[in-house]
């Protein structure tokens, strides 16, 4: 028996195509890592918020979704910063997030997202909404096989390079990028160099927010948007960061690439029922064997 | 605040007399609450007081593993399924009502059974605590739980969506136990035999090898404590509390377990009763347990009306509560409780030494 | 420390059994629990509430007024047996409306058969729930096991017999595969070309499409949660699969975010459900206008049908009932409801067929709606528009063991 080429082929496109969006989230939650030692539990609801931002934009508002993207990731990097500022800000004072049992910020981050979710529901309603948008004037492709990628995925894959070539950029080549990546790296030092440190934390924060947002407002059009989008994202994005190691952005594009695959592939040839445990499958055997991921630094361990 | 000095000092009497003395009084004081319940108020609290005795079971039993020894563990309310869905699928009976296996083996068999099943399973959720600590580690034990989670809610075995249903309630004889009233007496001698067992862990050398771990691992390491085999030991001892707990919900009437009994939302709520309660505390899981249960049940129907719709406003609330606990409050009920105690003590050994001052309170 | 513990414990059993509703003789208490945050959850939950409260306006049953209390579930079965226990033993309740989710649904029946309290079932199709050999439920809906032949003889007459299953593993879809599968069988003798089962809230059917793609299928059956169901519409299209595949959807394609969501790939659409807001009936175009000016729905579902006609039939049968209460008469009142209730025949109302129950704790009796309308989307998006293609009234036997 011939092995299906074609398939699998199908198979790799849709992972890719489908991996970029955890990437991006992931570029979010690796940011936040490296720049202040916290993992962010409640990031699945920036991504849901930035979400329905972009569709109250453009659908209530009526501008275009370029727009709309925009608009949506400046948004909920406001949202974030307040959240942090507000809640996040008194637990990470005495550095790392380190309280109780090294645990304040992991169960402050699930009550965050409780909280979020539900705020959301108040808001928005439970309703999956569905989010139209005028993609004509981008390409759809069509590999050989007869695989088709329609325009919203591959807007999706152009933005995903754009965001982490603009963060790349703006980390290694501005001044404030500079300054965040000091603050990343010593806080005490930083501060002493005379770098605002507390307004570092907060850029850090509604960068990783936006990018979250954007993965929101991409997904959209590809899915639909509802309340409880957040969680599952959150997970996935989760296993994308660690399979490309934490503090590494190129590698959280390429871990999420690589999740994506792996669970078209798992799905396809050994169950379709069990798709998300390949996520989390992979996560703990990156976990387990590499912590540090593929491309990433040394596995930290402060909470 | 006297109050509490004085009970502490007639339970350390008791206490001196026969180290059990004041736990089976205890246990004769909370025999007759469901006949006072049901005769005073009505016999759903009977029914509240079971899901308190079961939480008490599952928050004593994280806290031994992440009070005590520090491992954060975000998967527990997987063991709490793998404890749940064994006990039940070995006593359901064979070619069930929908469709999910079953053995037909009596309920006192199934319910050992579930609990080693349960405690191996706590083995592999803490070996990644081996290499991994902090956040890594809450990453590993969230993916392991959820994972248990989507398998329940695929296999057909075991119950997938249907779920496992008419699960039997455990019998002696012809007495059996499908009452609100003669579960109870199953439950709250469970958990207070957890509860227990919690103190004389807290109180050996192993609590003390937990505590050293908690506190610094490397130190603990060089004193000669085997860190690995402790930090294994703590998982399978909470494992088999949360063993213990799942199989004993399983077995509740109606007898009926879905994969969304075992959800992150549930996760969540055991770690707002940890931490609630205090963390590293005994009373804590307790207190906690006890607290939220009771303080869910009263707010289920807490309407706000926006526009005219009522809206549920208690699991926003829930949320912001954790957060706002974690940031005000991180030691909780029972670490308040402890320090107030601590104090009352230190000012009472002092005026000890200092030869009888007058007291001020 | 030990004691003060009881004390507390005990303090706030006081505080509670104060707070707990006394039962207040000559009121009918009605306990309701359902899923509350849900797409139409809110509504219609909210819709009963409103309609209780008419029947009280308009002078109550006999003079009695009906109390009703709302509780929420989160379609979790630990949820709904507490709220079920609540109301049973600490409000007294004579009747249980509940639950929407037959997870939820399924363990309550256990609670209510042995207390000895009515229950109606506002929104649950798995078949197992009248199986039990209660005396005590009764389905309002249409079961899940007459979905599955009227589905499979239209798709097996008109579309051919060879389909591809996409399942969903929640408790309803599963359901209704199985039912479909079953009934292809025993009609056609034909098995599914392919089967997926994939999860829950899965968002990513492109392998599957592909799959099917290469297939050469008469028909796809996706049986899933609304939401779910709209994206595998959605990328049904995307893959390049043709219209002349017919997209067959399972009774959740009656949902509104499915159009909504899936716009034009929800054109051609067919799934069987027990009501269509494109009814021609002068009682269905009232009830569309009614939920539109209160509720601002655009074309009520079968959801929507089923809670209304539950409480019609609840007034009927609370008429009837020879009620005493008092604080002594509870279980007896319970029993009057049962029993009237049971009486209940040849209701019509919103239902496309009557709705009739009888004494017998048999899923024959017990299910009381046998009609099952098929219908179709001709168009979709925001203001989504059906057709009937058809309207079966099944045997109370049918789809049994």
């Amino acid at each position: 028996m011939g092995f299906d080429f074609n398939s699998l082929l199908a198979f790799i496109i849709f992972g890719v195509t489908i991996g970029v969006v955890y990437g991006i989230v992931a570029l979010g939650i690796s940011l936040i890592y490296s720049g202040l030692d916290i993992v962010h539990f409640a990031h699945g609801e920036m991504y849901m918020f930035g979400a329905f931002f972009g569709l109250v934009l453009a659908h209530n508002v009526g501008v275009p979704y370029p727009v709309a993207l925009i608009g949506a990731m400046i948004l909920t990097a406001i949202l974030g910063m307040a959240v942090e500022r507000v809640f996040y800000r008194r637990l990470t004072r005495a550095g790392g997030g380190y309280t109780v049992a090294g645990m304040g910020m992991i169960i402050c981050g699930f009550g965050m997202s409780v909280a979020l979710v539900n705020a959301a529901y108040f808001f928005f309603g439970a309703e999956a909404e569905p989010f139209r948008a005028n993609l004509d004037y981008i390409p759809r492709l069509t590999f050989p096989g007869d695989i088709n990628v329609p325009e919203s995925y591959v807007l999706t894959a152009i933005i995903s390079v754009l965001l982490m070539t603009g963060l790349h950029y703006f980390l290694r080549h501005t001044k404030t990028g500079l300054a965040v990546r000091a603050v990343a790296h010593n806080k005490d030092i930083a501060y002493l160099m005379g770098i605002n440190v507390p307004l570092m934390i907060s850029l850090i924060f509604g960068l990783a927010c936006g990018l979250a947002a954007a993965a929101g407002v991409l997904i959209g059009p590809m899915q639909s948007v509802q309340v409880e989008m957040g969680y599952l994202m959150l997970m996935k994005a989760f296993a994308a960061a660690v399979v490309g190691g934490f503090g590494s952005l190129p590698g959280a594009i390429l871990g999420g690439i690589m999740v994506g695959i792996f669970e078209n592939l798992g799905a396809a040839y050994i169950s379709a029922s069990h798709k998300d445990i390949y996520a989390f499958l992979l996560l703990i055997l990156v976990l387990m064997f590499r912590p540090s991921g593929l491309f990433g630094v040394e596995a930290k361990v402060k909470a | 605040m006297v109050f509490l000095s004085r009970i502490a000092d007639l339970i350390d009497a008791l206490a001196s007399r026969h180290r059990l003395l004041p736990w089976l009084i205890a246990y004769l004081m909370l025999l007759p609450l469901p006949f006072i319940m049901s005769t005073f108020f009505n016999s759903y609290l009977i029914d509240l007081a079971n899901r308190s005795c079961l939480f008490i079971l599952l928050a004593v039993g994280l806290n031994i593993v992440k009070g005590f020894c520090g491992q954060v563990t975000v998967g527990h309310i997987g063991l709490y399924a793998i404890g749940a869905v064994t006990s039940a699928v070995l006593s359901l009976e064979p070619g069930g009502f929908g469709g999910a296996l079953g053995f037909g083996l009596p309920v006192w068999v199934s319910i050992p059974i579930a609990v080693l099943v349960t405690a191996f399973a706590g083995l592999i959720v803490g070996l990644p605590s081996v290499r991994l600590e902090g956040a890594y580690l809450a990453l590993a034990t969230l993916g392991l739980g959820e994972s248990v989670r989507i398998f329940i809610a695929v296999t057909p075995a075991l119950g997938s969506s249907t779920g496992l249903m008419m699960i039997p309630a455990p019998s002696i004889g012809s007495f059996v136990f499908d009452s609100f009233t003669s579960y109870y007496y199953l439950v709250m001698t469970a958990a207070l035999v957890g509860i227990y067992f919690s103190f004389s862990i807290l109180r050996s050398a192993t609590g003390r090898a937990f505590q050293a771990i908690r506190e610094d691992t490397i130190a603990a390491s060089v004193n000669g404590i085997n860190v690995i085999k402790y930090k294994l030991l703590a998982f399978v001892l909470s494992a088999i509390y949360a063993g213990l707990a799942g199989a004993l919900f399983a077995h509740m009437p109606p007898g009926y377990l879905h994969h969304n009994n075992f959800t992150v939302i549930e996760m969540v709520t055991l770690l707002l009763m940890v931490v609630l309660g205090g963390i590293g505390n005994v009373w804590g899981g307790v207190i906690g347990a006890i607290v939220v249960t009771i303080a869910y049940d009263q707010t289920k129907d807490l309407v706000v009306y926006f526009m005219d719709r009522p809206i549920v406003i208690q699991p926003l609330v829930f949320g912001l509560s954790m957060v706002l606990l974690v940031l005000f409050m991180p030691r909780g009920i029972g670490g308040w409780f402890e320090g107030v105690l601590r104090n009352r003590r230190f000012i009472k050994r002092s005026e000890e030494k200092l030869g009888g001052t007058a007291r001020n309170s | 420390m030990k004691l003060m513990n009881k004390v507390f414990a005990g303090l706030v059993a006081t505080g509670v059994g104060l707070a707990a509703t006394a039962a207040f003789a000559g009121d009918i208490r009605v306990g309701i629990t359902m899923r509350m945050v849900s797409e139409n959850g809110q509504a219609y939950g909210q819709m009963v509430m409103d309609e209780i409260k008419a029947i009280n306006e308009s002078g109550g049953i006999n003079g009695n007024m009906i109390k009703a209390t709302l509780m929420n579930d989160e379609c979790k079965s630990d949820k709904g047996v507490a709220n079920a226990n609540k109301l049973i033993f600490q409000e007294n309740i004579h009747l249980l409306i509940g639950s929407t989710c037959s997870s939820v649904s399924l363990p309550i029946v256990d609670v209510t058969a042995k207390a000895g309290v009515p229950q109606m079932i506002p929104h649950s199709t798995n078949s197992k729930i009248t199986q039990k050999g209660s005396e005590w439920v009764f389905r309002i809906p249409v079961s899940g096991r007459y979905y599955g032949g009227v589905n499979a003889k239209y798709v097996g007459e008109n579309i051919g017999t060879k389909i591809a299953y996409i399942c969903a593993a929640d408790a309803a879809s599963v359901g209704d595969c199985a039912n479909m599968e079953k009934q292809m069988r025993a009609r056609f003798g034909v098995d599914p070309a392919y089967r997926a089962d994939v999860q829950e809230k899965e968002v990513d059917f492109r392998s599957h499409m592909q799959k099917i793609k290469s297939m050469n299928v008469d028909g796809i059956l996706v049986a899933a949660l609304a939401e779910t169901m709209a994206r595998a519409l959605i990328q049904s299209y995307e893959a390049g699969i043709s219209e002349d595949v017919r997209r067959i959807g399972s009774s959740s394609a009656s949902n509104a975010p499915v159009p909504k969501i899936a716009g034009d790939a929800a054109k051609g659409v067919f799934f069987t459900a027990a009501y269509a807001a494109a009814d021609n009936r002068p009682i269905a175009k009232l009830f569309n206008e009614m939920t539109r000016k209160r509720y601002g729905i655009h074309a009520p579902d079968h959801d929507f049908s089923q809670a209304y006609d539950l409480v019609r039939i609840m007034e009927i049968a609370l008429n009837n009932a020879d009620l005493k209460l008092e604080q002594w008469s509870l279980a007896n009142d319970r029993t009057a409801i049962r029993d009237a209730i049971a009486s209940v025949e040849g209701y019509e109302g919103l239902a496309s067929g009557p709705i009739s129950f009888c004494a017998a704790p048999t899923p024959q009796c017990r299910d009381g709606n046998r009609t099952a309308v098929l219908i179709g989307y001709t168009k979709g998006g925001e203001n989504f528009e059906t057709e009937v293609l058809a309207r079966v009234t099944m045997e109370p036997d049918f789809g049994l063991e």
